[in-house]
């Protein structure tokens, strides 16, 4: 080709391509596009960020948040500085909760099923159609007098939104509305109406107090409020008066708390309910309590000596007594018992038995001990709530059952069979902004709103000692075309009708929200002497995040009596499913620190943060002792099937020696089906294995209840973890000091 | 070309005088104090948040490719049941003699006034020469352009640039947030106050382990922490004089004895 040709094919191409671009740009006029801030929104300056405060939902802590929103998008979560539960901190998982706001895989839009259950295939509808066909079936239901075989599902909600999904179902005419989750209080709650006579599970104050026990409670990562807890430990560790806090921890797996602790006690599985009696009784026995009781509770707890129970928990007696030592007469000492404890047969007995401790050495209503809390506390009864509603839908009696914020396909043990009775259902309508096992087999799919598109609040269970409520607000308009759930209820009731139109009123969820509080208002009376409007109240609310007295808490005293406790302790270890022949080893479940119950596993972010314990990303394990492993003939890295009486699973091996020999253990969270490209096919679930099992006093789940086999198989996908070496190699990497040494030190600087 | 060699020369003599920082307006120091720290990981998700730090995916991650610029170490020592478990977060530690900063090729890596160690990823050519000489491995590398997938790119903090492909990346201290607390301070006529700056995994520290400051001011809460009995600092015999101060875990490990 010459080189005038080139420049000629050359000229013409680009004036094509001039020509192209003119008339693209005069087929639509850009100017729109280009300047969409010509007049912008009062809160928008570009590239100034605006703080929503609001509040986590990940877990049922209730922190409070603050969100940076800059031009409409969110951007990053932080913990609010005045919130008294986690003091501006905020964990791993609230604040990856951006990612569920932004996730790729949210539904977008209502869905309605096309093809057959469960094969996922949906069709796009209208808000409007959506609901009309969730009204219509709901007015068909009630004119064939069904009205009470509709069901409804959520998690373990508080506040307004509770308030107003109850009214709307009792209005309706159903009493079915039904909560569940897999990691509540249950057991905490019922041993503190037992032992202290008080309806709230307490406020431990571990921030004042020099010596934790802390039976199986891994407040570090999952255990009730770990946010709060967390900055507890710091100001126990290091605080302002200059005396360490020692941490002992009794589980027969080293959680991330316990790896944290001076002493670990590593007592057999389903003993540790005895292993706390045997303290309570070397307490009174060797003098360190000094009540006028001392004799009946002596007689209580006979039957209990260390000597025995040194036996059945595998701990040593001495160890027994220079616990009881340390514990009674240390000032002022604490014991808390968390899901190691409580997740067994009988975990409530062992909560109680925790409590009976902290009665002895004198830590109930004292600062740095147990603070009893005002609020009344509500906890979910297992078998009436997720176990009735299956019950009832195998044998048919349950025609329409609508689901919020849960995944019981997923999160209940397969021996429950929630999967074979919810195809029973003929309609299951789900308000789930994501496509999670439950979802998948529903036949409507309403989207709400993340929590951080909608309005809400929360009161705090347990508090810090004193009410602390939160609220709730979007910090972003939707992203996509949903709807908050409260809107959802309320539109429905217009749908409706009737009796449930005249009893729901509102225009929107804000509206019934505000109305709330403007009860709480006029009800309460700190609120009142606030001397503010309600109006200028409202106000202080959403920029507060919230409201709570500025007064701190008042302890009061709480009487423990030796009466009537006899009934609620157990003298035996928890029973375990399995004989010890066929299934070797106990297996222990925890909630994976940064997927809790599962519900984090769709989150990118968390699914790459290394386990602290572990360093696994991608995936889940089985924790097991080397010289178990190495009797077994397996490796780190390599698959084995676990099996229980219940099913089997595979999972990669992690050898651990931070847990007992006898004893395997698993995380829960990992093994979605479903619930988009991050938490599909990761891992197993553990949960698949686990038997339907429940404590008899208080109906809660027993997760802890039954032992395993292992045994080596096929590689399937591989174990990735971040780190190299456990060890470190002479490198002096992590510093230490003796706990003399340091306070030698301490006395040597003041 | 002499006269270049001879700038680089006398600005890196500068750091081996004693108390050279002292010609810096600041010193911005972590101090972390390793008997708080549980190891949750808070600071891990925070310094992804901020950072618009991409998430790589299983394979890589296995390829040691994870990219977080925080991290935290995991120690076990001893067999069951005296098992002892130590965390240690570890990040750039903004080292006053950087090993990094004498290798790059293209002053990539440099001292700011502040006395912070930065990377300019526009300079970056990828020569990985720092990632080499750094002896805490804190550097991380783009082995290709990380995509955000929409919608999560909504997300991205718009005061970090994204990184692609070649360049070298690492724990910057938060600038950004340094920049925003020094422009206001400067805009209001005073200086910066103790605690206004928070890198985000100091902000995010549930247990409150984490203090961050200017170590020139001597009413800060860091210059306090810095003189606690418990100090120590990083590798402190390879003479990096690291800005991140490490306290003492107090506990019973058999301390002094190592071997293993």
């Amino acid at each position: 080709m010459k080189r005038r040709d080139f420049l000629k094919i050359l000229g013409v191409g680009g004036v094509g391509t001039g020509l192209g671009y003119f008339f693209g740009k005069a087929s639509k006029p850009p100017a729109a596009e280009l300047i969409p801030y010509l007049n912008p929104p009062v809160d928008v300056i570009p590239g100034v960020a605006n703080w929503y405060p609001s509040l986590c939902t990940q877990c049922s802590a209730g922190c409070g948040i603050h969100v940076r929103v800059m031009e409409g998008r969110a951007k990053k979560i932080e913990g609010n500085p005045l919130h008294p539960i986690n003091k501006g901190k905020l964990c791993a998982r609230g604040q990856a909760s951006l990612q569920a706001l932004y996730n790729p895989d949210r539904i977008k839009k209502p869905l309605k099923r096309r093809g057959n259950r469960g094969k996922g295939d949906f069709e796009e509808i209208t808000w409007e159609e959506g609901i009309s066909i969730l009204s219509k079936n709901l007015i068909s239901l009630s004119e064939k007098g069904e009205a009470d075989q509709l069901y409804l599902l959520t998690s373990q909600i508080r506040g307004s939104l509770n308030n107003l999904l109850n009214s709307f179902m009792v209005s309706y005419g159903s009493p079915n509305y039904l909560q569940y989750e897999l990691f509540q209080n249950k057991n905490l709650l019922h041993a503190s109406q037992v032992t202290m006579g008080v309806n709230a599970i307490p406020h431990y104050d571990i921030a004042n107090t020099k010596y934790l026990l802390s039976f199986g409670a891994d407040f570090s990562s999952t255990w009730v409020s770990p946010v709060s807890y967390s900055y507890a430990y710091g100001q126990m560790r290091q605080g302002e008066d200059g005396i360490r806090g020692k941490l002992v921890q009794i589980e027969p797996r080293l959680s991330l708390t316990g790896a944290n602790a001076d002493e670990w006690v590593p007592a057999k599985p389903g003993t540790e309910g005895v292993l706390a009696l045997a303290i309570a009784y070397a307490i009174v026995e060797d003098g360190y309590y000094k009540g006028p009781d001392a004799a009946s509770w002596k007689a209580l707890l006979s039957g209990y000596s260390p000597k025995d129970a040194a036996v059945v928990t595998e701990v040593a007696e001495g160890r027994i007594r220079e616990i009881a030592k340390e514990f009674g007469q240390t000032r002022p000492s604490l014991a808390i018992g968390g899901e190691n404890l409580a997740r067994y047969e009988n975990g409530m007995s062992g909560l109680v038995a925790v409590n009976i401790l902290n009665h002895l050495a004198g830590n109930i209503g004292v600062r740095g001990g147990v603070i009893p809390n005002s609020n009344g506390s509500r906890t979910i009864d297992f078998k009436n709530n997720i176990a009735a509603l299956a019950e009832a839908a195998s044998a048919s009696k349950v025609k329409t059952l609508l689901v919020y914020d849960t995944n019981p396909v997923f999160t209940t043990p397969k021996a429950m069979k929630t999967e074979e009775s919810l195809r029973n259902i003929p309609f299951i309508a789900s308000f789930s902004s994501f496509m999670d096992e439950t979802t998948a087999m529903a036949d409507l799919i309403l989207p709400a709103h993340t929590s951080l598109e909608d309005w809400g609040d929360d009161f705090a269970d347990p508090s810090v000692g004193y009410p602390v409520a939160t609220l709730m607000q979007p910090a972003v308009s939707p992203f996509f075309n949903t709807m908050g759930i409260g809107d959802i209820i309320l539109s429905l009731a217009k749908g409706v009708g009737g009796k449930v139109k005249d009893k729901m009123q509102w225009n929107g969820f804000s509206d019934y929200l505000k109305d709330a509080w403007k009860e709480n208002y006029s009800k309460d009376k700190d609120m009142l002497a606030s001397a503010l409007t309600f109006d200028e109240f409202w106000n202080q609310l959403l920029t507060r995040g919230g409201w709570w007295p500025d007064e701190k808490a008042k302890v009061k005293a709480v009487s423990v009596s030796p009466k009537g406790i006899e009934a609620h302790i157990s003298k035996v270890s928890s029973r375990f499913e399995g004989d010890e022949k066929g299934f070797p080893l106990y297996l222990t479940t925890y909630a994976h620190s940064s997927h809790l119950d599962g519900r984090g596993a769709n989150l990118p972010w968390l699914q790459e943060m290394p386990d602290p314990m572990t360093s696994v990303v991608w995936g889940n394990w089985i924790e097991v002792n080397p010289t178990t492993a190495s009797s077994l003939g397996i490796k780190e890295g390599e698959t084995v099937t676990v099996e229980s009486p219940f099913g089997k699973i595979n999972a990669h091996v992690y050898l651990y020696p931070g847990i007992r020999p006898d004893t395997v253990s698993m995380p829960i969270g990992q093994g979605h089906r479903a619930y988009g490209r991050y938490a599909k096919d990761t891992g197993s679930n553990p949960i698949e294995i686990l038997p339907f099992k429940e404590d008899p006093e208080t109906r809660e789940i027993a997760l802890n209840s039954t032992r395993v086999r292992i045994s080596r198989t096929t590689a399937s996908e591989k174990m990735v973890k971040i780190e190299g070496s456990t060890k470190e190699l002479g490198r002096n990497i992590v510093q230490t000091i003796s706990p003399e040494e340091f306070k030698r030190m301490n006395k040597e600087v003041s | 070309m002499a006269g270049f060699l001879e700038r680089i020369t006398e600005r890196l003599n500068i750091y081996r005088e004693p108390g050279w920082y002292k010609k810096f307006d600041h010193k911005w120091t972590m101090v972390i104090d390793l008997d708080k720290c549980n190891g949750c990981g808070a600071c891990v998700l925070a310094c992804y948040a901020e950072n618009n730090i991409p998430v790589v995916g299983k394979e890589d991650c296995d390829k040691s490719r994870a990219f977080s610029w925080l991290r935290i170490e995991r120690y076990v020592e001893g067999e069951y049941p005296d098992v002892k478990v130590k965390f240690i977060p570890v990040m750039c530690q903004h080292c006053g003699k950087a090993p990094c900063e004498t290798g790059c090729p293209v002053y990539a890596t440099y001292h700011n006034q502040d006395g912070l160690n930065v990377q300019v990823y526009n300079r970056c050519v990828g020569t990985f020469t720092c990632a080499t000489y750094c002896p805490y491995d804190v550097r991380r590398f783009n082995w290709r352009t990380y995509k955000f997938e929409q919608p999560l790119d909504n997300q991205l903090n718009p005061d970090v640039t994204v990184r692609e492909m070649g360049v070298m990346e690492k724990c910057t201290f938060c600038i950004q947030r340094i920049r925003v607390a020094k422009d206001k301070a400067k805009d209001e006529g005073r200086e910066v106050q103790d605690g206004e700056i928070q890198p985000a995994c100091v902000q995010s520290c549930p247990t409150g382990a984490m203090t961050f400051g200017d170590l020139q001011d001597p009413s800060s809460k860091v210059a306090k922490l810095a003189k606690s009995p418990r100090r120590y600092r990083l590798l402190e015999e390879l003479n990096t004089d690291p800005s991140v101060i490490y306290l003492k875990r107090v506990m019973n490990d058999g301390a002094g004895t190592h071997e293993e």
